[in-house]
């Protein structure tokens, strides 16, 4: 099929995944943190409170545009728009659905670019992901959202590190950095954090360290503190309003999404699972949620790290704990034991 | 068609000399040398189209020189504007008798 | 054809934004949209590993540390962080004094030899651990010394 065709008719379908995903996981978290802390949530608006997003959105879109006179106009209306396009486009990698192929190997498939480079193009997108945090927090000319902006391109690209080194290990296992042959290694090998083999240990602890990367490359709690609600009232996002404000949001909703896809299919199989292929489209999905609700639970159990804590947590323990991992995979793998 | 990217990267590279001539602050200088180290990197990756992988791994490698210099470079215009608090390199003279 | 023409129109743009902006955090931020346009050049001519390391390395890393370089330096608050730039006949003759015989040679040599087969990541890596082991190890030391350099230099020694 045409390259382009191929890419609209899964793409399609999967920018409505994300954005209604994105848009269901505001409903998802006030929910949810209702029933850990015994109060309703959102109940109203539709049913069992569904429409409660859509509220939100038209809200959000009748408040008054405001930008600060001394604010740089141009990089503040332009800031907001990069990082939901740079999250959306990561996900274009990710292979949602498993096919048999002509000689009965899985193949992953359900990809809208099924890139030679896929991890890398992940990668490399987020550590796009900090330049237009830092943009906003610069543009509003506000010692705040500079503050922030700074803490927060900080803390992107410290925990880049840990986040790039543990996805090279299900890289060095599958010999490859295409995310489809990673899956399909996966298929023969078993799952690179829950197999049986010798490097299951290092997959599960690589796949914990990418997940509390990814945590932290996204802004969740606990890592929380560049935007931090109770503290800096809303960090880069202070002087920004109506929808501005909410692509923010969104962005850092679908974040929350596509960061467990990626664990999902980088450490947990991705599409595989007992029972016919065609199933695979659903495992993602579940797989996915798993990781999703667990991003949630995350959030409203823990207190959120200081910065230094934060800075201490990366440099003194991950980072070393990642190089670690990666020369651990690959004398795995020299040593023939993956 | 190399050759357009060549001239391409040639302008790139003209364009770094005229901002390293210019410009007076140091970071601007420092702005125009990426330029300049990214023209050279087009170049590199337009020629191993034709001479192989060679080529790419060469662009690897400015790559990473250039984050190198770019680290020390910073370093001393921190440097720079600690001791003088300015980075105007006009006013940085002092070596010229 | 056009895509190259696009993109190659995006990166002299930019270029002639970074050279020329009166802003110095707007001339990195051009800068930044140059590199990512060399990147899809890079896609275009086969490169998609480069390219990819291209936007990690480059905007990634390089963006940033400029970025915090300006933050630094300047004196002023505010957005406007002045970029001055003078002897602009001076530097358009040494840009044109490079210009011009290097394009004679470009457009003097009519073949550069065949195309060979496009190169993978693994090609990268057979080259690296190959033909390249030793520039690749004296790299790593490089960086090590830069980044120790670096930390030296601008270490506040207590009093």
């Amino acid at each position: 099929m045409n390259p382009i065709v191929h890419a609209l008719v899964i793409g399609v379908p999967l920018l409505t995944f994300l954005m209604g995903g994105a848009a269901l996981a505001t409903w998802f978290e006030r929910r949810f943190s209702g029933k850990m802390q015994t109060r309703w949530g959102p109940t109203v608006v539709g049913p069992a409170g569904l429409l409660q997003p859509v509220a939100d959105a038209l809200k959000m879109m009748q408040k008054e545009d405001i930008v600060p006179r001394a604010a740089d106009r141009t990089l503040f209306n332009l800031a907001p728009l990069f990082p939901p396009f740079l999250v959306i486009a990561s996900a274009a990698v990710i292979p949602f659905a498993a096919t048999i192929d002509a000689d009965g190997a899985v193949k992953a498939t359900g990809v809208v670019a099924d890139l030679d480079i896929g991890i890398l193009w992940v990668m490399a997108l987020a550590g796009l992901m900090v330049f237009p945090i830092w943009v906003a927090g610069w543009a509003a000319n506000n010692k705040y959202t500079m503050l922030s902006g700074m803490r927060m391109v900080a803390q992107g690209i410290s925990y880049e590190i840990p986040m790039v080194l543990c996805a090279l290990v299900p890289v060095i296992f599958a010999g490859s950095l295409s995310l489809s042959d990673i899956v399909a290694y996966q298929a023969v090998h078993g799952w690179n954090a829950l197999s049986l083999s010798p490097s299951a240990i290092v997959g599960a602890v690589a796949a914990l360290l990418f997940f509390l990367a990814s945590l932290a490359e996204a802004n969740r709690i606990p890592f929380d503190i560049p935007e931090a609600e109770s503290e800096l009232i809303g960090g880069v996002m202070v002087e920004y309003t109506g929808i501005k404000f909410g692509i923010f949001m969104l962005a850092e909703y679908l974040h929350t999404i596509v960061a467990s896809a990626l664990t999902a299919v980088l450490f947990f199989g991705g599409p595989l699972g007992p029972g016919p292929a065609v199933l695979g489209l659903g495992w993602m999905l579940g797989k996915t949620l798993v990781l999703f609700v667990l991003i949630y639970w995350i959030r409203w159990s823990l207190y959120r790290f200081r910065s230094d804590q934060l800075m201490d947590l990366c440099w003194r323990i991950l980072v070393p704990l990642s190089l670690v991992l990666v020369m651990l995979s690959a004398l795995l793998v020299a040593g023939g034991f993956a | 068609m190399t050759h357009m990217v060549l001239t391409v990267a040639a302008i790139l590279f003209a364009l770094g000399i005229y901002g390293v001539t210019t410009r007076k602050n140091a970071i601007g200088i420092l702005v125009s040398v990426e330029l300049m180290a990214n023209a050279v990197n087009l170049n590199l990756v337009a020629f191993s189209q034709h001479w192989g992988a060679t080529g790419q791994s060469f662009a690897l490698f400015a790559i990473a020189l250039t984050v190198a210099e770019v680290v020390v470079g910073l370093a001393l215009v921190v440097l720079l504007y600690r001791t003088r608090k300015n980075v105007n390199i006009d006013l940085a003279s002092d070596l010229r008798s | 054809m056009t895509a190259f023409a696009v993109i190659a129109g995006i990166i002299l743009a930019s270029g002639l934004m970074v050279v020329r902006s009166e802003n110095l955090v707007h001339s990195v931020l051009w800068l930044a949209v140059t590199l990512i346009a060399t990147a899809v050049q890079f896609v275009l001519l086969n490169a998609p590993f480069l390219a990819g390391m291209q936007l990690m390395l480059y905007t990634g890393g390089i963006i940033t540390l400029m970025l915090f370089g300006v933050m630094l330096t300047i004196r002023d608050e505010g957005v406007d962080i002045p970029n001055p730039s003078e002897g602009h006949l001076a530097g358009a003759g040494a840009a044109l004094a490079f210009l011009v015989p290097t394009l004679y040679a470009i457009w003097g040599t009519p073949d550069f030899g065949p195309m060979v087969d496009p190169i993978t990541a693994k090609d990268i890596g057979s080259s690296f651990l190959g033909p390249q082991l030793i520039a690749f190890e004296a790299l790593s030391v490089l960086l090590l010394a830069a980044m120790i350099g670096a930390i030296v230099l601008v270490r506040r020694k207590d009093p």
